[in-house]
């Protein structure tokens, strides 16, 4: 028996997460991504692989979506109203670069499953987690519509065709095993990875991403999707219990990276915003509404708490009662100080952090200014740019990668002055500090999980071809596991465990609810040799291990476990006989 | 009332118609009404028998299914009525061998009742111990691998392979209770062969990748107890290559699991990574790199190999989700920090990132640790910490500012600006938390005190604040005044020398008393402060009257001196003046001492000559101190202890004399406290059988320097007192017990002979001066008198009960000690002017030679060695030395017959005087000294070259 991985997306490539897996004879399909690069039937994984006669109800067991990652595209068209008011020619330019770049790889894991499951007609039953099935079908209708009004192209499912595809979709919680037929078993496991999503004035950062262990009859495989093992302030790591696995099929994405301990960074960061702040200056921090803000917010919270300092914080963006809801409701989902902290007072309800107002901007004295967009790419984080940077004491502090064409990405190079548009000439004497950040897992992280979990196979998926070659070496010389990387529409099979059934004797049953040891008993002489050798410790009684056993077939040609004192009675027998 | 009558009623008519021959299963009812009798205080003693034994004869007759519930009876009876608690126990012993066949439930049972009512561990004959170990039933073997080494006892020679049987049991609390046992076997140290500890250790290894999480957490714990073991054993018999081999092979074992999926299985690994002893420098700073580090030198073999399991593993541990985590991993960063100082200063940045965590037990830890390894010097907080470092002094928790303030009590600042700024933030602090005020001023007085040369930079503009605010020019903050004052005041504190501090500034302070005198607490009360603050201030009327002659009153009375020496941070000097003996010297009274501040790589250099009765009154009062520590090296502070040990000693050696008695009486104290050092370093090892101190200190070394000093206590000094003597020779039966904890067999009876004569010695002096023994003293006396054999049949761990009963006498010297010394010197002699000898022929070796304090009936000699081991010795007859007082001198010719077939050679002389105390085994008979050599002064090198 085997099983036996085709590989439909993300195989040697980023993005279009499709794994379908047969194990004994049941297959499931782990995720169900689509590819943003390319328009053409490229775009989904090739299910015809699947089956070629298009019956996906008999070929698959089931559909298992690990998590959506996604920065829902109508903030970008939020964006794109904004910038249009600076220069023209930018917000063609970054329209398209972000859409290229952030749905291209984020809606990698479950872009296709309407399709999937509408167009192409499977009705089986899809897994995902709580926190996934919540957001899906917003994220899902927001693409539909970009893909539709924005580029104008033929729409491949329409509304409808969504709330049919959310029905189908079964919602498991963390660490719930699930019977999904007779032979087949999933469990979730948490992955600490989270997805980000805003959606207009709803900014949410959304957590839910998991690991899924399959099981069916004694097999057993894990697919991790994308995990952090790495906590950090709101999010726990990864978490998993030692399973005796055949297969562990892995995301690569940062194979040869490892990451230093972010906490050196984030004391800079403080350093520099309580150093600027007790001078007396202005702190703007530019962001993407919530998510990493709300990190950095954690952080802060936390160190004016302990350092009981009265400078506001202001969060421009601001925390919706309806974001809080959805905390409450995932707060399994977080870390383990957000867990701790919770009971007492939500880790989001920041003891620290005022209501923006615009009076704000003109009122003298040392602030801290949460401002969005991020990047400085417009709105108020501009504004405000505009008006605090030519002052000496002023910090901008910039969380995160800057994408070329922005005020952030300008900034980073530290000019004495910036020109926003003909008219606008900005003087930029302000100090800036940049804070660097990602949630997936590095090198590190994979091995470290690898290790812990010791499968008999390791599968590459989800990363770049150089990364993955490098990781592959690493996991076969550090620990010695046979590890694969397949290209897109491969398939390795790998042998699966098999228990073979046997009967078992009474005397062997007997035997095995007792320690499976004997203790023998030094003779007399024996001891006495010893004693004369060493008169201190030398065990009279010595274990023998009496594991011994026999496993034999009977004239019906059925296996049969018997004890070792058995055999000797039975070969006794046959010798009769002879 | 009624009822309970009726119970009693009912009951006796039960006890008295339940004849053994006529026996009735007891019912429910009976049992409850004999379980109020048995809780009511007042029931008779006759009843409360009578119960007792129908509960017995009960346990007889009635079904099997009732024997619980009469067992719990008897349980309770046997802790209400501990008089019947003997003859229980007896009964259920001979009721046990018949239920053993095969062990069951109702076994366990009888046991479990017999654990209970006795206080000591049941002793388990071997036989049930195996039965009931291979029973069939689980709960059974579970109950008997739970108990045995701590409530049941068996022969850990059977135990131990039983529990490693145990450890592959199918079930995985069988597996986590079969290691938990091991590790109590551990604990207690029983083995003594290497290969058993290895034997588990290797069992513990394989458990780590248990599948169950709980099997894991011991199986960490199994690996470090017996790293522990594994090393105590190997300490005698392998190098310390060896040793650290294995240290780090533990190390990395233990980091490899540092990302367990379970809390407590990290939290248990942290805990063990805190146990280690010795882990070589690379791997420490490799687990602070997550990346495999590149060594300058080729990394050995065994780095290679485990670099990568150890890389990055105390980050992850700091990084991690939960606290109890972090905590951890502070914690053991206590220890490791102590093993390398380059690890010690790479960890304080990761400590540093520590300080911004968001629980505040995690925080207090790593302040903590950072405090540790201040006491340890391995602290050095770059200026680039300062600033993050002082922001923690502004935390909103209590505990954490006040952890925080007792790291600056200890720091030694570098600037003049680290100093303005730890200031300012100690003054702001002090706006922000009035509440901490008290503790505050005492950090001020501190820093005041450690850093008098910055406090000097800024006299004149705290006066000048201080004066116009109380001149009303200034808003009057009373707190920050006091706090300035504070700072002030304590600069010139201890010191002789006139300060720039305006003497107004005394006036002052003297008005906020009350508030500031708690700064002070450590090493004055408010009198004296009071008296001290007058005495500065006085000093306004006559500026040029310098204190330090003497004139003055002086503010340390007689409680604070041992204060001012317990203050172990404050490197200090001795700077005693002369005084011209105008005050009278009471014994602590040292009203001319004065401890002047100074950097500590000054100590030493200023040497000033002092008076004789001042130094031993200085003495005295360092040596008083000693019993009061004693308590923190029981309670494993030793570190501490050391510390105060180490500046004491500094400042002994930082005196000169003018006369030979104060040198001598300091030269005793000196070696005194050395011997204390010492013990104090191998105490903890010895018996406490824990941490060491540091981690590549070899034991062995110590007791041998530890019994040549003691040695030397005894032989080179002579005219004790009685107290004095009684002192000196208790301090060597500890040398010697000490020595006794450790001694393989062979070496045992030796040593115990010697013991048992300095023993008889202690004794005979009590007995003269009709003294009680200390408890230390009796215990070995006792343990000496039931010995017959020597010591071989003494164990250590009598021993070790010894020990625990020692603490140090207060010993006060007197000016009578003399110290036997020796000086040699051999005229015209250097490298480049050899002596002259001829091979074959006796060479003339010209000394020099004053002795002190050595009558004429002592043997002495001149001790010649060569560098092939060859030793001469030569008889120096005391008669024919030139006299004067204690001192004798000689210019002696030395022959030295047995000159080499070389060009040049080298010759180590030196004078010995023959020890006569421990005449134990003769050391050389053929002409030579006849007892072991004490030497009296250093070996001096003589250059002999060949003419012709």
């Amino acid at each position: 028996m085997a099983i036996e991985t085709l590989v439909l997306g993300a195989g040697q490539e980023v993005g279009k997460s499709c794994v379908v897996v047969n194990i004994n004879g049941k297959r499931i399909m782990f995720d169900c991504g689509m590819h943003m690069g390319v328009s053409d039937h490229r775009r989904y994984p090739n299910f015809s692989l699947i089956s070629p006669t298009g019956d996906f109800d008999t070929a698959l067991s089931c559909i298992i979506i690990t998590h959506l990652y996604c920065i829902n595209t109508l903030f970008l068209r939020f964006h794109y109203f904004l910038i249009i008011k600076i220069s023209h020619s930018l917000i063609l330019y970054s329209y398209i670069f972000f859409f290229g770049i952030i749905c291209d790889s984020h809606l990698d894991h479950l872009g296709a499953l309407v399709y999937f499951t509408e167009v192409c007609g499977f009705h089986g039953p899809i897994y995902m987690t709580y926190p996934t099935k919540a957001l899906a079908p917003l994220m899902l209708e927001d693409y539909r519509k970009v893909l539709v009004e924005r580029r104008g192209e033929e729409e491949q499912f329409n509304s409808d065709h969504i709330a049919e595809c959310m029905k189908k979709v079964i919602a498991v919680d963390l660490r719930q095993t699930i019977q999904v037929d007779k032979d087949l078993q999933i469990r979730a496991y948490y992955a600490g990875h989270f997805t980000l999503f805003e959606y207009l004035t709803l900014i949410l950062k959304v957590l839910g991403a998991a690991m899924f262990h399959a099981k069916v009859g004694d097999s057993e495989m894990v697919y991790t999707g994308d995990y952090n093992m790495t906590p950090d302030r709101h999010l726990g790591a990864a978490q998993i219990d030692r399973l005796r696995l055949d297969l562990l099929i892995t995301e690569s994405t940062y194979g040869t990276t490892i990451r230093d301990s972010k906490y050196a960074r984030e004391r800079e960061f403080l350093d520099a915003v309580h150093k600027c702040v007790s001078a007396g200056g202005k702190v703007l921090i530019p962001t993407f509404g919530l998510g990493r803000a709300q990190e950095l917010c954690i952080l802060m919270d936390d160190y004016w708490e302990r350092m009981n300092l009265k400078v506001p914080i202001y969060f421009s963006a601001g925390l919706t009662k309806q974001a809080n809801v959805y905390y409450k409701m995932l707060i399994n989902w977080t870390s383990q100080k957000i867990k701790d902290s919770y009971p007492t007072n939500n880790a989001f309800d920041f003891k620290n952090v005022c209501k923006y107002e615009r009076s704000v901007l003109d009122t003298p004295g040392p602030c801290v200014l949460f401002a969005s967009p991020g990047m400085i790419s417009g709105g108020l984080s501009l504004e405000v740019f505009k008006r605090w940077a030519p002052f000496e004491n002023t910090l901008v502090a910039l969380p995160g990668y800057c994408l070329p064409g922005t005020v952030g990405h300008v900034l980073m190079s530290k000019p004495p002055k910036i020109e926003l548009d003909p008219n606008t000439k900005i003087d930029v004497r302000c100090q800036v500090h940049q804070l660097a950040f990602s949630p997936h897992t590095d090198s590190k992280g994979i091995m470290d999980l690898i290790k812990f979990l010791s499968p008999k196979h390791v599968i590459l998926v989800h990363g770049e071809k150089p990364k993955m070659v490098s990781l592959k070496e690493k996991i076969h010389s550090e620990m010695g596991i046979p590890c694969y990387h397949p290209a897109n529409n491969e398939t390795v099979s790998v042998p699966s465990t098999v228990y073979v059934k046997a009967q078992a004797s009474d005397a062997f049953m007997e035997r095995c609810l007792k320690p499976n040891f004997k203790l023998h008993k030094c003779s007399s002489q024996e001891l006495s040799i010893k004693t004369l050798t060493d008169k201190n410790i030398v065990p009279e009684l010595q274990v023998i291990n009496e594991k011994a056993v026999f496993i034999v077939e009977d004239k019906s040609k059925k296996l049969k476990v018997v004890h070792n004192d058995e055999v000797l009675v039975m070969l006794g027998e046959k010798k009769t006989e002879d | 009332m009624l009822c309970c009558s009726v119970n009693f009623l009912f009951l006796c008519f039960f006890l008295q118609n339940n004849t053994p021959e006529s026996i009735q299963p007891i019912s429910m009812q009976t049992f409850t009404s004999m379980m109020n009798e048995i809780l009511n205080p007042s029931t008779p003693k006759s009843t409360v028998s009578s119960i007792f034994k129908t509960l017995i004869h009960s346990l007889l007759h009635s079904p099997e299914s009732h024997h619980s519930q009469i067992l719990k009876l008897i349980a309770d009876l046997s802790s209400h009525h501990p008089s019947l608690a003997q003859l229980a126990l007896d009964s259920l012993q001979s009721m046990l061998p018949q239920l053993t066949d095969p062990p069951s439930q109702l076994t366990i049972e009888y046991l479990d009742a017999l654990v209970n009512i006795s206080e000591r561990p049941v002793e388990v004959d071997d036989s049930l111990f195996t039965s009931i170990c291979l029973a069939a039933s689980f709960p059974v073997r579970l109950w008997m691998v739970r108990n045995s080494g701590c409530r049941v006892m068996v022969r850990p020679e059977l135990l131990y392979p039983v529990l490693m049987g145990m450890t592959k049991e199918p079930y995985p609390c069988l597996r986590e209770e079969a290691l938990e046992a091991l590790v109590r076997l551990g604990e207690c140290a029983v083995f003594e062969e290497v290969s058993l500890v290895k034997g588990c250790y290797e069992r513990g290894v394989q458990l780590l990748s248990d599948n169950e999480d709980c099997v894991r957490i011991s199986a960490v714990r199994v690996l470090y107890v017996f790293q522990v073991a594994l090393w105590g054993l190997m300490l005698a018999s392998f190098n310390v290559d060896t040793k650290t081999y294995w240290s780090n092979e533990v190390f990395a074992m233990l980091c490899s699991v540092v990302r367990d999926m379970n809390m407590k299985v990290r939290v248990e690994v942290f805990n063990g990574l805190g146990k280690m002893e010795i882990v070589s420098k690379e791997l420490l700073m490799q687990s602070l790199s997550k990346r495999v580090l590149v060594l300058d030198q080729s990394p050995t073999e065994q780095f290679v190999l485990l670099a990568s399991n150890v890389a990055g593993a105390l980050v992850h541990g700091v990084e991690d989700e939960f606290f109890e985590v972090r905590k951890s991993v502070c914690q053991s960063l206590r220890t490791l920090t102590v093993l390398s100082v380059e690890f010690a200063h790479a960890a304080l940045n990761l400590l540093m990132d520590v300080l911004n965590d968001y629980k505040v037990e995690v925080r207090f830890q790593a302040l903590e640790t950072m405090h540790h390894m201040a006491i340890n010097h391995c602290l050095e907080l770059q200026e680039n910490y300062m600033h993050k470092f002082l922001d923690v002094l502004e935390d909103n928790s209590s505990e954490v500012r006040f952890s925080a303030r007792k790291i600056v009590r200890l720091m030694k600042l570098r600037n003049h600006l680290l100093f303005k700024s730890t200031m300012d933030v100690l003054l702001k602090n002090l706006d922000s938390y009035p509440q901490d005020e008290a503790d505050i001023f005492s950090v001020l007085s501190h820093l005041g005190r450690n850093h008098k040369q910055f406090v000097d930079l800024i006299a004149n503009e705290i006066a000048d604040e201080v004066e116009a605010s109380f001149e009303g020019n200034r808003e009057f903050n009373s707190a920050r005044m006091a706090a300035l004052l504070v700072l002030s005041i304590s600069a010139p504190f201890l010191n002789a020398d006139v300060c720039p501090i305006p003497p107004v500034i005394f006036s002052f302070a003297a008005t906020f008393l009350s508030r500031i005198c708690c700064a002070f607490s450590d090493v004055m009360n408010r009198d004296t402060l009071l008296e001290y603050l007058i005495q500065k201030s006085s000093s306004m009327v006559q500026p040029e009257v310098n204190i330090s002659n003497g004139e003055g009153q002086n503010p340390l009375a007689k409680d604070d001196v041992q204060n001012v020496a317990g203050n172990e941070m404050i490197h200090s000097e001795i700077t005693i003046n002369n005084g011209e003996g105008q005050l009278p010297l009471s014994k602590y009274n040292v009203q001319n001492v004065a401890l002047e501040m100074k950097p500590p790589n000054d100590v030493g250099q200023h040497k000033r000559p002092v008076h004789d009765s001042v130094v031993l009154t200085y003495i005295n009062y360092i040596l008083v101190k000693l019993p009061n520590i004693w308590p923190k090296v029981q309670s494993c502070s030793a570190n501490e202890v050391l510390c105060s040990l180490r500046h004491w000693k500094e400042e002994l050696t930082s005196l000169t004399f003018d006369s030979s008695a104060p040198a001598d009486a300091s030269a005793f104290a000196l070696l005194y406290l050395k011997i204390i050092k010492l013990v104090v370093e191998v105490w903890d090892h010895l018996v406490r059988k824990t941490e060491v101190v540091s981690g590549t200190v070899e034991l062995e070394d110590k007791l041998e320097k530890l019994d040549g000093r003691a040695k030397e206590l005894m032989n080179r000094f002579i005219g004790f007192s009685a107290e004095e003597e009684i002192s000196v020779l208790e301090l060597i039966l500890l040398t010697y017990t000490l020595r006794l904890c450790r001694s393989e067999i062979c070496s045992r009876n030796f040593i115990f002979k010697r013991m048992t004569i300095i023993y008889l010695r202690t004794e005979s002096f009590l007995k003269l001066r009709s003294d009680v023994a200390s408890g230390f003293v009796a215990e070995l006396g006792s343990l000496i008198r039931e010995s017959s054999n020597g010591g071989a049949s003494c164990s250590s761990l009598a021993f070790d009960n010894c020990l625990k009963l020692f603490s140090p006498k207060r010993l006060m010297i007197r000016e009578g000690i003399r110290h036997r010394r020796a000086e040699l010197s051999i005229p015209n002699n250097c490298p480049d002017y050899p002596l002259p000898f001829a091979p074959g022929l006796t060479a003339s070796i010209p000394c020099d030679i004053t002795i002190h304090n050595i009558s004429s009936n002592c043997r002495a000699w001149v001790r010649m060695c060569i560098n092939d081991g060859f030793t001469q010795h030569v008889y120096l007859d005391l008669q024919s030395f030139e006299v004067s007082g204690e001192v004798r001198k000689i210019s002696y010719a030395v022959p030295y017959y047995r000159t080499p077939e070389l060009d040049s050679f080298n010759l180590k002389v030196c004078i010995g005087l023959e020890s006569l105390f421990e005449n134990v085994t003769p050391v050389q008979a053929h002409g030579g000294p006849k007892c072991e050599l004490v030497l009296l002064c250093e070996e001096k090198i003589v250059y002999l070259s060949r003419v012709l």
